[in-house]
């Protein structure tokens, strides 16, 4: 019987080159199996082997992403895999993303099945586990003897074009897709069990986590509009045209702050949307549409808010992970505040 | 007088005297609509838009009794009016047979009748 | 209050010149069973049928599922204030034939629910595969209103168990599972040191096809209220649901309530089963808010420290699930529901109509949206006019070689909300 061609993707640290200080390492690839690949190669069995495996430094992967998308994307389409596999990355954030990212290439741009794995924490757990099979692992590489039969059965699966059960049995992280499967309890029994648990204070595990409510209590509202300074914000990706910071048009990983003053209207020739999630055609025709600085300097003249603000601050709410939100909000809030401004006018599209 | 909001022609014949009816003439999730614009409008719902364990792509009828106009937008309301048109609209659109039409009728009035 | 249940093993059932149990055999003659459900008159014609488990056989539609039973000693006598007199059951010795059921078909509106396979992979998702079951088809005579009819098959339904059932009375059960349950005060005297746990149970309540009946009581028309977990054994809740037939508590359900059991299992070793409320879940919003205000106010009253809330039927009841659990919530009792999830046939889309944070702890019986195809079935009892109707069915669900493609949710207790089975999703 044939053997399935795995490629499998693994960073410095796990190639035995070094840590940190060699994550600038530039990706190449080795002939069969480097690091953890010996361990996987086991649990294939004779169903699958390693025939190549592409090493990259973290750093060098997450600051020159589209350089080392495209050279990766070169090696693995080279040797014509029957699948990619990355990771596992445990709680390694910038391994973890890299290897989410490098996967959901890989799917795209080959379309064949990828897997990888990570610690339910990573970040690119909550970037990729929609987009791909993730492996629940454990925190560090102490979890690869658990993680690594789990990643090749699954694998296999794919390889297979086998039905892949749910999370909770196949061992990957939860997805948000939801697959039935018969538990060992019944569900009354698994009801009193849980609620034995709550009760006690010991820790228990809902069957549907409910949809994560972010609720923000609304401020107060603001007492005398005429006599403050109002700010626009934006997760519609209107930047000056170029978009000189190259904010991302999905899954942001940053936002812009830009000088309007003096600016009375922005036209066509001076903003744009760095937006990939709708239609560009009105708002770079106008970018006023998303981010309304036309109307707000309308009401700066005739006096129905105090001033607006001289900065905007933008970024693209495409995908991008709420914990990156957060972080940029935190960031330009503190800055709104230091500069005293009061109000502000969130947009989004 | 309260407002029942329905595309079925027998709530209008049947609840006619009780309810201001207002007929329209749409799908479902078209009535579930028509209830969300008159909630923002200051209707309460009176009866969840989902009456009935009927899934919302079997019975083309659908019966909404809404309060009279307030000064507020309830917002328990908008909540379960929204949560209404997202479950109606995940399900797919299944044949529904016409033979059937009395008796999709007369199950959606019975929901919104209380005896 | 002190129950035995005693169970008479049943491993098939047969039609028979004298209706008796013998050698763990249900013999029944047709003809006295045909009389009971034709002394009521609106009634024009019915039909009995045997389905086994294993057998290629499909049932559908299917209005209700029973399980014979009759009191031995105690107050009360089966299915109170619907088949026999209003009269406090949950007390004494009932007899159970345990591995039967009374399986009712019929017309009532156009559209129909609930298959039952024997055997097939169909047969994993339902209770019913498993027992031996008397399938009654009813005729109606002409021009009855529905409602008149749906009452008619429901009340015969319950006569032939219940006919069944007094066959066992003589009989010495094979098995005898004792449940008792204590008042208030005696409770925690007698456990001190458990947690008090209470059992909110939802009851299906909002107009035609939608009912459940307690002593005979329209749900609907009842405040949130109590009662021991063994009268429930004792068919005072019945079924007058015939939608959704995944998620709906068919009357079998109700006898063999597995929350009350699971409850019971561990009381007095691990928590105190102080409790039982049932409420409704009515259409209409004030009904729903007045409902949960009850169900946790009862909660706090009773001083419980948690419970376990399950619901019935698809989409608004959603809405009193939440409320109820975010009420008793806020008593500072612990909750945890059991529900089944709508997330779409990929299992992508919203599994609740509602949702809240304090909703936290969850038991689910899967994606009632799920589709598997049923194979081909040598014989059908009932009709297959109505498939492409069934709740889940679409379509050219019904394939020209006897195939249906299904969502599970056509299948009679598939996702059941009380936990009566293993499946679950993640």
């Amino acid at each position: 019987m044939k053997k399935f061609r795995v490629v499998h993707y693994i960073n410095q640290f796990y190639a035995g080159i070094g840590g940190e200080e060699f994550a600038d390492y530039k990706p190449e690839i080795r002939d069969g199996f480097v690091g953890p690949g010996m361990a996987l190669t086991g649990a294939f069995g004779d169903k699958a082997e390693i025939v190549s495996t592409i090493v990259c430094g973290d750093s060098y992967f997450n600051e020159n992403l589209e350089e080392a998308k495209k050279t990766i994307l070169d090696m693995v389409r080279s040797v014509n895999p029957d699948i990619f596999i990355a990771g596992p990355a445990f709680n390694a954030g910038r391994y973890g993303v890299a290897c989410g990212t490098i996967c959901e290439t890989v799917q795209k741009e080959l379309n064949i099945p990828v897997i990888t794995g990570m610690f339910e924490e990573n970040p690119g757990a909550e970037m990729f586990k929609d987009k791909m099979l993730i492996v629940a692992t454990r925190d560090s590489a102490a979890g690869m003897r658990a993680a690594v039969p789990t990643m090749a059965n699954l694998a296999l699966k794919l390889l297979n074009k086998e039905p892949i059960g749910a999370s909770i049995e196949e061992g990957y992280l939860p997805n948000g897709t939801r697959v039935n499967f018969f538990d060992k309890e019944r569900g009354s029994r698994r009801a009193v069990d849980m609620l034995l648990n709550k009760m006690a204070g010991k820790p228990f595990t809902t069957e549907y986590p409910m949809p994560d409510f972010d609720r923000v209590e609304p401020s107060p509202a603001v007492k005398d509009i005429k006599s403050v300074t109002v700010a626009l914000v934006t997760s519609g990706g209107i930047v000056p045209k170029g978009n000189p910071d190259r904010i991302e048009s999905s899954s942001a990983s940053k936002f812009g702050e830009y000088d309007i003053t003096g600016v009375n209207d922005l036209t066509a020739d001076t903003y744009e949307t760095a937006h990939g999630g709708y239609d560009p055609v009105y708002a770079n025709a106008d970018a006023d549409r998303v981010l309304p600085v036309d109307v707000m300097r309308d009401f700066e003249r005739e006096g129905i808010i105090g001033k607006l603000y001289n900065k905007f601050y933008t970024t693209v709410g495409n995908g991008t992970s709420t914990k990156n939100s957060k972080a940029f909000a935190a960031d330009f809030a503190q800055r709104l505040k230091n500069d005293n401004v009061q109000a502000v006018i969130l947009t989004s599209t | 007088m309260e407002l029942l909001i329905t595309n079925n022609p027998l709530a209008k014949s049947m609840l006619n005297e009780k309810y201001e009816v207002i007929h329209i003439n749409s799908d479902l999730v078209g009535v579930l609509i028509y209830c969300r614009n008159k909630i923002h409008e200051g209707h309460k719902l009176l009866t969840h838009p989902l009456s009935g364990s009927i899934k919302p792509n079997e019975n083309p009828y659908k019966s909404v009794i809404l309060s009279k106009k307030t000064k507020e937008t309830d917002t328990q309301s908008v909540k379960i009016i929204e949560e209404a048109i997202i479950t109606a609209k995940k399900f797919p659109k299944i044949h529904i047979n016409p033979q059937y039409d009395e008796d999709y009728r007369m199950i959606d009035v019975s929901l919104v009748v209380r005896e | 209050m002190k129950l035995e249940l005693g169970c008479i093993k049943i491993r098939d059932i047969m039609f028979a010149d004298k209706s008796e149990i013998r050698d763990g055999i249900l013999y029944v003659n047709a003809k006295e069973l045909e009389q009971i459900v034709l002394e009521d008159e609106q009634i024009s014609a019915v039909g009995f049928d045997i389905a086994r488990p294993g057998e290629s056989v499909r049932i559908t539609p299917v209005k209700d599922v029973i399980q014979p039973r009759a009191k031995v000693e105690g107050g009360g006598d089966m299915f109170p204030g619907v088949v026999t007199k209003v009269a406090t059951v949950g007390s004494g010795k009932t007899h159970v034939l345990d591995g039967a059921a009374v399986v009712t078909v019929g017309k009532i509106v156009g559209f129909q629910e609930g298959i039952i396979d024997m055997t097939g992979i169909g047969a994993d998702y339902t209770p019913f595969s498993k027992t031996n079951n008397l399938v009654v088809d009813f005729s109606p005579k002409e021009n009855l209103t529905a409602h008149e009819y749906e009452k008619a098959i429901r009340v015969a339904g319950l006569k032939v168990a219940y006919a069944l059932g007094k066959l066992g009375v003589n009989h010495t059960p094979d098995e005898t599972k004792v449940y008792e349950y204590s008042s208030i005060i005696e409770g925690s005297k007698l456990y001190p040191d458990l947690p008090r746990v209470g059992y909110v149970m939802m009851l299906q309540s909002q107009g035609l096809l939608h009912d459940t009946y307690v002593y005979g009581v329209d749900m609907k028309l009842s405040l949130t209220t109590m009662l021991s977990p063994t009268e429930v054994m004792d068919g005072a809740i019945l079924s007058g649901n015939c939608v959704s037939a995944c998620d709906k508590n068919t009357t079998y359900h109700h006898q063999n309530n597995p929350v009350i059991e699971d409850l019971f299992a561990e009381h007095g070793k691990t928590l105190n089963f102080a409790a039982m409320i049932i409420t409704n879940e009515n259409v209409f919003l004030a009904d729903k808010e007045r409902s949960s205000d009850w169900s946790a106010k009862l909660v706090d009253y009773l001083d419980l420290d948690g419970v376990i809330i399950s619901q019935e039927g698809f989409g608004n009841p959603d809405t009193d699930l939440i409320m109820n659990c975010v009420k008793i919530e806020k008593t500072g009792t612990k909750t945890v529901i059991i529900t089944d999830e709508y997330a779409g046939r990929e299992g992508t889309s919203q599994s609740l109509a509602d949702a809240d944070p304090l909703a936290d702890a969850l038991v689910t019986a899967g994606n009632a949206n799920q589709v598997i195809t049923l194979p081909k079935i040598d014989r059908v009892i009932g009709t297959l006019d109505y498939t492409e109707k069934i709740a889940g069915g679409f379509a050219g669900s019904l394939e020209a070689d006897g195939s249906i493609t299904v969502e599970i949710q056509a299948i009679t207790g598939a996702t059941n909300e009380l936990g009566f089975n293993h499946m679950s999703a993640r």
